[in-house]
């Protein structure tokens, strides 16, 4: 962890793999990249083994381009499809036990707050919605009420998609899936008000149809977690093996279920906005700056 | 044999729009050429999910993009 960490010592360029003097000359440490940017500089996430048009491979393809400081970063996911991506990328990855990432989380938070004190240090936890709001659910609450400083990510594909097609708690009511098949008989738990409830300063829901907008979530939701307290994403990213959604209409259903019940939600208490608006005035700002020189 | 995207440059160039490559769930798999204002395709990395070709033809309707079959070492 940290820029100095990440540079290839002088003259040893020749004898590093192709793929990381890349990421070193052209990738996205000690610099802040615009997500629009996306396809014109080196990613931090590698080749990874999730299935073709999965859009969960796509949140973590925008969510790390979207790191305000991908060098001084951990994530840490656990069981479930993410960890397929978030495992190949550049950054530090912590591969928590079924349930207890936020637990994991809370602990490393805090033992890198003592560690580096005047220096800023980012924990995200990514996990499945079986992860964070079924088996998790009690580790993932808890660290909400503590009011842990750190971001949790959950990428919701509504099933338990590397098992053979479980219902989990964020299924929809009535959906039939390969081991449910007299269909859910539960509603979906609401999770972006039990996090409000449970003391996150910064709750979002978003369908990744938009990677602007994503990245903006992310960012936010990172730098207020900084000062704060807990933050939480919601995100929807479809499974469509389970879901049997041909793989050219991946973006299609994630615009369907944007209008229907993924639409974009944004909630953040009045010391966060104030905190956040002042960040991101300033940076326009600076790019007008710039602009002008 | 592997079913990949390939993009036809001369007409993606017209348009410098860059939609494809901001929705593609691979990484560095679909890139983008500033100084040919062209979307390209990095064969290897390419799943063959068609999801460009969704955003290209069907919403943009531009039809820049079509999927291909290529063999190992082309």
């Amino acid at each position: 962890m940290g820029l100095e960490y990440v540079k290839i010592s002088p003259g040893f360029e020749k004898y590093m793999p192709r793929d990381y003097v890349d990421l070193v000359t052209f990738g996205q440490f000690g610099k802040q990249v615009d997500v629009m940017q996306l396809g014109q500089f080196k990613e931090l996430v590698e080749e990874h083994p999730m299935c073709a048009g999965c859009y969960m491979a796509y949140f973590i393809r925008v969510f790390y381009a979207a790191l305000p400081n991908p060098e001084d970063t951990i994530v840490l996911g656990t069981a479930g499809c993410a960890r397929l991506a978030l495992s190949q990328a550049a950054v530090p990855f912590i591969y928590g036990n079924y349930g207890d990432t936020n637990a994991v989380a809370s602990g490393l938070k805090r033992a890198l707050s003592i560690r580096f004190p005047d220096k800023v240090k980012d924990v995200v936890v990514i996990a499945g919605d079986g992860g964070l709001m079924d088996i998790g659910f009690g580790m993932t609450m808890h660290s909400w009420f503590r009011r842990e400083k750190f971001t949790t990510i959950m990428v919701d594909n509504e099933v338990y998609g590397n098992t053979g097609g479980q219902e989990s708690g964020m299924s929809p009511k009535g959906i039939q899936l390969k081991m449910a098949p007299k269909g859910k008989q539960f509603d979906k738990i609401n999770a972006v008000e039990l996090a409000q409830t449970a003391g996150c300063v910064y709750v979002a829901r978003i369908s990744p149809t938009n990677p602007k907008r994503i990245a903006k979530v992310i960012r936010r939701a990172i730098l207020a977690a900084r000062e704060f307290g807990p933050t939480f994403i919601h995100a929807y990213t479809s499974c469509n093996i389970e879901y049997s959604i041909p793989t050219r209409e991946v973006l299609a259903d994630a615009r369907a279920r944007e209008k229907k019940d993924f639409k974009f939600y944004e909630w953040m208490t009045d010391e966060v906005k104030e905190y956040l608006e002042e960040i991101e005035r300033k940076e326009k700002e600076k790019a007008k700056q710039e602009v002008q020189k | 044999m592997y079913f990949v995207a390939e993009v036809n440059e001369k007409e993606c160039a017209k348009y410098n729009c860059k939609q494809c490559v901001l929705f593609c769930p691979e990484p560095n798999c679909l890139n983008y050429k500033e100084s040919d204002h062209t979307a390209w395709v990095w064969y290897d990395r390419c799943k063959g999910c068609e999801i460009c070709v969704y955003v290209c033809s069907d919403l943009l309707k531009r039809h820049c993009i079509e999927m291909v079959m290529v063999k190992t070492g082309d």
